[in-house]
């Protein structure tokens, strides 16, 4: 008998994990494809959309700032970005970007109010123009994802990135 | 001290002269090469003559309120630790530890009483002095260790709480080398009770473009901001009179050229906008902080930009949002342009806030900053992509060889239609327009002008007949208008020879 619950948590839990990595794969593609007006549907609207800055100390090995921040979006301000950058005057994606997200190491609990807590990696190449260049940001991603049918939509995302000091020209992309 | 010494002397010519001859050549046609903005020559000649001996902004007091608080700082490659040391006094600290040289600071910031070296354990306090070194009485019994305190920044000195160190121990003062552009920082720094304190942390990033693209566009370029950042306007994410096109709007423009520094604003005339700020903040606005004069072009202003030479700059910026359903508000912005390269910068920004603000408003201030600024900001996206491609071209074989030249006649007598504001109660130079590019000459000017004197104060010398004969006019010639309409035109000669190691206003 317990070794039957144990299985059917075991396999509550994977195919929690499952719908989650299907939802963040999803969404990454979307996103890889330009799709953001489609990725914004994605988005609570009262989501919180946070990439708080890095801050390195002596003794702490993963410390961010509690005032300063990459992004720090609600709907309306995502919203307005997206719109922006479909401007032909958004210079900074004129060419648009060649982005390609690699979304791995998720993990997902249900918490008691039905929500989802998801952590995932995020590793993000990005190219653009003509050149050989190209850069990739690498971070760690905490999402709250309400469950909407087999599906989810993002309720918050907070993005921990690794760089200390990226070396990138903007960060014109959604994390 | 100064880390290197040039050889060069008034007797041995510079073994710069040649492509020194061709900048100063395209200078005195308010033109500048192309290949200044990526090549290692200049940019090494830069971090010897230029970020070797000028005021360079360092941070702002706010940063490191508590004594023991420290920040990791550069000054171009050179780390130093910018510290509240146990006296309350601001520290900084050149971090490199008098025995072998190790780094001590492993930290972007902190909290500390001192500074333990890793390598041998020579520790010192946060004032820098040495107070131990382990096995003393055996293996350094002689050791005078008043000697051997940490280096400091040669000249240290701060305006407004902003701190800035010089690596050259002569040269003119802070005072002098901010001059009387004080009073413009006055209305950026000094108006609100309380003062101006930093939120958080500054934004860093690394971008493949050269520092004086940034200075330049600080210095005066009204003339992108309709065109670059349309994108802002056509969202309504800033007004018309913010980000249209310069000369067009309904505002009243002014750039303004003082003792080497810029600033252009926008005002519109007879109202209250002290640059959009919410009611709390305009409530600390206190008419006592500056002068009547200074206080009524805070209250008419809608944006002020400028830049203090070198590398450092600031927006007060006006009638943005994030979102066009939000409200405006102003904020603050400094930054600075730190070289890594000729092709590479570190970007430094920090957002600014009345100190006595609530922290709601103070939140709203950094959104709209970030929004718009910062290495994510819907401003400085675009121009950075801009930038780098300026960059590119700069280091191109076609650009060396046949001495390309960019333009920057803007606001010449000959090119232009020049208006001046007689009537203006601050100082400087002003012009009733924001379509001129005479500031980044006179940007360009000053940086010729460290470039090409020798780190031992020699000038170097030049056939320069008659004092101003060659083809660099400043001071005596067509294309320019004096600075601040006062004696600072000559001292940017640097034919006169009269220019101390240090100076370069
Ligand atoms: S290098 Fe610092 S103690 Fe030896
Ligand atoms: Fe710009």
């Amino acid at each position: 008998m317990a070794a039957n619950t144990d299985r059917d948590s075991e396999l509550d839990r994977f195919l929690l994990k499952q719908r989650v990595e299907r939802f963040l794969y999803e969404e990454a593609s979307l996103l890889d494809r330009r799709e953001q007006t489609e990725w914004l549907a994605l988005l609570d609207e009262d989501i919180e959309y946070k990439a708080p800055l890095r801050v390195t100390r002596e003794h702490v090995n993963d410390s961010f700032s509690r005032s300063a921040y990459y992004f720090d979006e609600d709907y309306g301000s995502l919203e307005a970005r997206i719109q922006r950058f479909e401007s032909e005057y958004a210079w900074s994606e004129r060419p648009p970007s060649r982005t390609r997200r690699f979304v791995t190491n998720v993990r997902a609990t249900e918490r008691d109010d039905g929500a989802v807590d998801a952590e995932s990696y995020l590793l993000l190449y990005y190219g653009q123009g003509d050149d050989s260049s190209y850069t990739f940001l690498a971070g760690r991603r905490e999402d709250v994802l309400r469950p909407n049918g087999e599906t989810f939509t993002i309720a918050k995302r907070h993005v921990f990135l690794d760089h200390a000091v990226p070396e990138i020209d903007k960060i014109s992309v959604f994390l | 001290m100064p880390p290197t010494e040039s050889k060069a002397t008034a007797q041995q010519p510079d073994e710069h002269a040649d492509l020194l001859a061709e900048i100063e050549a395209s200078l005195g046609e308010g033109k500048l090469p192309l290949q200044t903005f990526n090549d290692e020559t200049v940019h090494q000649l830069e971090l010897d003559r230029l970020f070797g001996r000028e005021w360079i902004f360092v941070g702002h007091e706010s940063e490191i309120p508590e004594e023991g608080d420290y920040a990791r700082r550069y000054i171009a490659g050179d780390p130093f630790i910018f510290v509240r040391d146990i006296n309350g006094d601001v520290q900084v600290l050149f971090d490199s530890c008098r025995h072998r040289g190790a780094k001590l600071c492993r930290a972007e910031q902190g909290n500390t009483s001192h500074f333990r070296c890793p390598y041998h354990g020579w520790t010192y306090k946060n004032t820098g002095d040495l107070v131990g070194v382990p096995q003393k009485e055996v293996a350094f019994k002689n050791l005078d260790q008043s000697e051997h305190g940490l280096h400091s920044a040669p000249r240290v000195d701060s305006y407004a709480g902003l701190v800035f160190a010089s690596l050259s121990d002569s040269g003119e003062s802070l005072e002098e080398h901010l001059g009387e552009f004080t009073w413009y920082l006055d209305i950026q720094f000094k108006l609100p009770d309380g003062g101006m304190e930093v939120i958080g942390e500054p934004h860093r990033w690394v971008v493949e473009t050269n520092w004086k693209t940034g200075a330049d566009n600080f210095a005066g370029d009204s003339y992108h901001t309709g065109f670059a950042h349309h994108s802002i306007k056509q969202l309504g994410l800033g007004g018309d009179d913010t980000v249209g096109i310069a000369g067009a709007g309904e505002t009243k423009d002014r750039h303004v050229h003082c003792d080497g520094h810029t600033t252009s604003t926008r005002m519109v005339e007879g109202e209250e906008v002290f640059m959009t700020y919410p009611d709390e903040i305009v409530d600390l606005f206190n008419p006592d902080n500056v002068t009547p004069d200074q206080y009524e072009a805070a209250k008419e202003a809608l944006s002020f930009t400028g830049s203090v030479f070198p590398n450092l700059a600031f927006l007060n910026f006006g009638d943005i949002t994030d979102d066009p359903n939000k409200d405006v508000t102003g904020f603050l912005g400094v930054r600075k342009w730190r070289p890594l390269g000729p092709n590479k910068t570190e970007i430094w920004s920090w957002a600014f806030a009345p100190k006595r603000a609530s922290e709601e408003t103070k939140e709203r201030i950094y959104k709209v900053y970030m929004s718009n600024f910062g290495p994510s900001g819907n401003f400085e996206q675009d121009d950075v992509s801009i930038w780098n491609g300026i960059t590119d071209v700069a280091d191109s074989t076609f650009a060396r060889h046949h001495e390309v030249d960019l333009n920057y006649q803007m606001g010449t007598e000959e090119m232009s239609e020049v208006a001046y504001d007689e009537e203006w109660p601050g100082p400087g130079t002003v012009y009733a327009i924001n379509l001129e590019e005479v500031g980044m000459q006179k940007f360009h000017d000053q940086w010729f002008d460290h470039l090409s004197t020798p780190r031992d104060g020699e000038t170097m010398s030049r056939d320069c007949g008659g004092g101003c004969g060659s083809a660099k006019a400043d001071g005596c010639g067509s294309t320019r208008t004096d600075d601040c309409g006062s004696a600072h035109a000559d001292d940017h000669d640097p034919a006169t020879g009269s220019e101390p190691a240090g100076g370069g206003e």
